[in-house]
């Protein structure tokens, strides 16, 4: 940990503060404050990742840093900046718009935080402070539905909190330790490396915790319906970051940590693969079968995470490699489909996809970024999507799981199909009546789609020298 | 050592009768025994410190909160009505939990206990929050930020709130 | 003989357990915030137990104060939620919401 990633943290926080002292009568400073906020953070992130070697040598004990951890910052400051600078033009007419953005720039640090503790109780604390965040997001907009999904998260996500304290104490009580450098000293083959079987309990408890938070199959409940009663680009930040690092991240670090594939926890990773496969299955299922266009996001998303539990269960390098590339991927692109329904629901009042129709002629932009996210999503060739998911799909193969690798082709294919048909229903075909009083969006609102889709072609034509430039540098050392 | 059995027990009966309570204000009250009995056992475990934090913070703070909620409601929604059978099935159930984790847990710690850990020093406790645990230090103060603005936000007027408001302030005028 | 701990451990998962039921059992919020504080106490006394254990109490203690700090932060905001609901459906009751 470095002082400039300490920056990331703090400069939000102390934004988030000045907010609310400065915007309180005039609101377009809150918007103002924010955007600049985030954007200074997002130039350095970005100047940051390819020049590793330049950060500074001072560090805090229990805290971590490697290219994973810049690679999710980065993550995070380009949706953060994507939202924040979405609503500044989608809650024109929202009169508490100093909290909002306070909310976004806190979550903001806490994610930071979350990415950058080198130990579990570090990582429960900033999860904490996160899902408190999320909370109030998804109950922003006060309605019935939002504060009906504002509570469902709270229950789920803080007894999911208590079952990471108690796996904690177990790890204290049986090695001693429960900082990430300590355990994976402890890994070495030189002390044995075979785990008794109750650390292997505080393993089970500690992954359920976060699936929970995570919003995978069985606990899917909670974040359907936070996503369904929130505002819209909330649902976009929960399901293109919060849920993400808050959840998959702590799998993905567990799974590098514990070291699932060379010791002898093989029941334990070939859950997480079945756990991963049902998830990608019943999300795709599940997203064919909805009328409601943010329903049916939220059910893709769940299949997205799918594939990213799957790898982090097989836990082979190459497999960690692109389960770390999919959650960013998968950032990008579901931000982008969250917004473009954010988008359509500001114009035409309503998220049912039977009610829309022909909306490419009145929304050109819309409706073409809305084609390549998509396509990001089902994983074809020149997108970065399908990098992420050919990457994950190889190491299955090469993992020696040939019946995953199959299902995870087949359900890419499930995702497309479900895609051409919302594409058919929304932009293409029949002009319906309320297409033709639809307009563009506004610049504000635009601007970080295309950006967003502008990342997504970029990282997918040029992604060979992205690998060399960053993955062979810096993940090669975590594994 | 049976002064420490008997607080464990004890607060395992108040914990049953804080959730089989009939009452929320009774309930609440029992919670904060629940509480001091928690503390009560910190000091047996010598520490000092995390009990005293207890006893102020969750016997007496949160105590206080639950019981001033109480009191926006009114007196009739003070009891919980929903079915009971449930509730006092859970002694039963919690009397099957307790032979089946005697036959399990208990066997699974006592290994556990046998295990070699790492060797720790155990420095004295402002070393520890000061030096070791700084980065917990900037959580704390990143998730007091979160529970402040959570909270302002939620209640915060939004424009639906304040429209309803208004017709509804009009409406007594005419 | 058996060890202190483990009778201590014993004790300590009762107590997560009916903590947990009450959130699974019960509709009424109120109740399932008690439910959450039962078991985050439960949690808390694994903590230092585990401390005690491997003679790292002070550790233990440095973790448990902000385990304490947090639980009072994440109460008061599921509490300030429930009102919130309260004023909405004028009651507390989890099916009314749906």
């Amino acid at each position: 940990m470095t002082i400039s990633l300490l920056a990331y943290l703090l400069i939000p926080l102390f934004s988030a503060v000045l907010i609310q002292f400065t915007s309180r009568y005039k609101k377009n400073l809150a918007d103002i404050i924010a955007n600049i906020t985030l954007f200074a953070g997002f130039l350095n992130i970005s100047h940051l990742i390819f020049n590793t070697a330049k950060t500074a040598k001072f560090s805090l004990p229990p805290m971590a840093q490697d290219t994973f951890t810049l690679l999710m910052i980065f993550m995070i400051y380009m949706v953060a900046l994507a939202v924040s600078s979405f609503s500044s033009g989608f809650l024109t007419e929202e009169k508490n718009r100093h909290h909002f953005h306070s909310l976004i720039l806190v979550s903001v640090s806490a994610m930071c935080g979350i990415v950058t503790a080198g130990d579990f109780f570090t990582l429960y604390i900033f999860v904490e402070a996160l899902a408190i965040t999320s909370l109030a997001l998804i109950a922003f907009d006060k309605s019935k539905k939002g504060l009906k999904g504002a509570i469902k998260y709270f229950f789920l996500n803080f007894s999911g909190s208590l079952f990471i304290l108690l796996a904690m104490a177990i790890l204290l009580f049986t090695i001693g330790t429960f900082s990430f450098a300590g355990i994976q000293h402890l890994t070495d083959p030189a002390y044995g490396g075979h785990w008794p079987f109750q650390v292997v309990a505080a393993i089970i408890l500690l992954l359920s915790g976060f699936l929970i938070k995570s919003g995978i199959f069985p606990f899917h409940i909670q974040t359907v319906a936070a996503k369904q009663g929130a505002y819209s680009p909330v649902s976009a930040f929960m399901a293109g970051t919060v849920t993400k690092i808050a959840g998959v991240y702590a799998v993905i670090k567990i799974a590098i940590i514990f070291n699932f594939f060379d010791l002898k926890l093989h029941e334990i990773s070939e859950t997480l693969m079945l756990i991963g496969a049902i998830s990608i299955l019943f999300g795709a299922a599940f997203a064919m079968r909805q009328k409601d266009f943010k329903k049916m996001l939220a059910y893709s998303s769940i299949s997205q995470t799918g594939y990213i539990i799957l790898a982090a269960g097989l836990a082979t390098p190459l497999a960690l490699l692109g389960a770390i590339f999919h959650i960013f991927n998968h950032a990008s692109f579901k931000t982008i489909l969250f917004l473009n329904e954010a988008g359509l629901k500001k114009n035409l009042n309503t998220s049912d996809m039977e009610k829309m129709g022909g909306l490419a002629r009145s929304m050109p932009w819309t409706s073409w970024s809305f084609v390549i996210a998509f396509m990001s999503a089902a994983g074809l060739p020149p997108l970065s999507g399908f990098w992420s998911k050919f990457i994950i799909i190889i190491a299955l193969w090469q993992g020696g799981a040939k019946g995953y690798a199959m299902m995870a082709i087949g359900a890419s294919v499930l995702t497309l199909i479900h895609f051409i048909i919302l594409q058919r229903k929304v932009f293409f075909g029949k002009i319906s009546a309320i297409a033709k009083n639809a307009q563009e969006m506004p610049l504000p609102m635009l601007a970080p789609i295309i950006v967003l889709c502008i990342v997504i072609l970029v990282s997918g034509i040029l992604f060979p020298y992205f690998y060399a430039c960053l993955i062979e540098t810096g993940i090669k050392a975590i594994l | 050592m049976t002064y420490h059995l008997a607080l464990f027990i004890l607060i395992i009966i108040l914990a049953l009768a804080a959730v089989m309570a009939k009452n929320m204000l009774f309930s609440a009250l029992i919670l904060s025994l629940v509480s001091v009995g928690v503390s009560l056992i910190l000091f047996t475990f010598a520490s000092p410190w995390a009990a005293v934090f207890e006893l102020s913070v969750c016997a007496g703070l949160i105590t206080a909160l639950f019981i001033s909620v109480i009191n926006l409601m009114p007196k009739e929604k003070k009891l919980l009505n929903e079915s009971r059978l449930k509730f006092t099935l859970l002694p039963v159930v919690l009397l099957i939990m307790a032979v089946i984790s005697w036959i399990y847990i208990v066997p699974f710690f006592e290994y556990l206990s046998k295990h070699p850990h790492l060797s720790i020093h155990n420095y004295p406790l402002g070393q520890i929050i000061w030096k070791d645990r700084v980065f917990d230090l900037i959580g704390q103060i990143c998730i007091f930020a979160a529970g402040v603005f959570a909270i302002k936000s939620l209640f915060a007027r939004s424009i639906n709130e304040q429209k309803s408001h208004k017709s509804q302030v009009t409406g007594h005028k005419f | 003989m058996t060890n202190i701990f483990s009778i201590d451990w014993y004790f300590i998962s009762l107590l997560f357990f009916i903590g947990l039921s009450c959130i699974l059992i019960s509709k009424n919020m109120f109740k399932q915030l008690i439910g959450l504080e039962i078991m985050s106490k439960a949690c808390l006394l694994a903590v230092i137990l585990s401390g005690a254990a491997t003679n790292n109490v002070n550790l233990a203690q440095a973790i448990a104060i902000s385990m304490i700090l947090i639980e009072a932060i994440v109460i008061t905001v599921g509490l300030s939620i429930l009102i919130k609901i309260y004023k909405t459906t004028g009651s507390l009751d989890l099916r009314k919401l749906l």
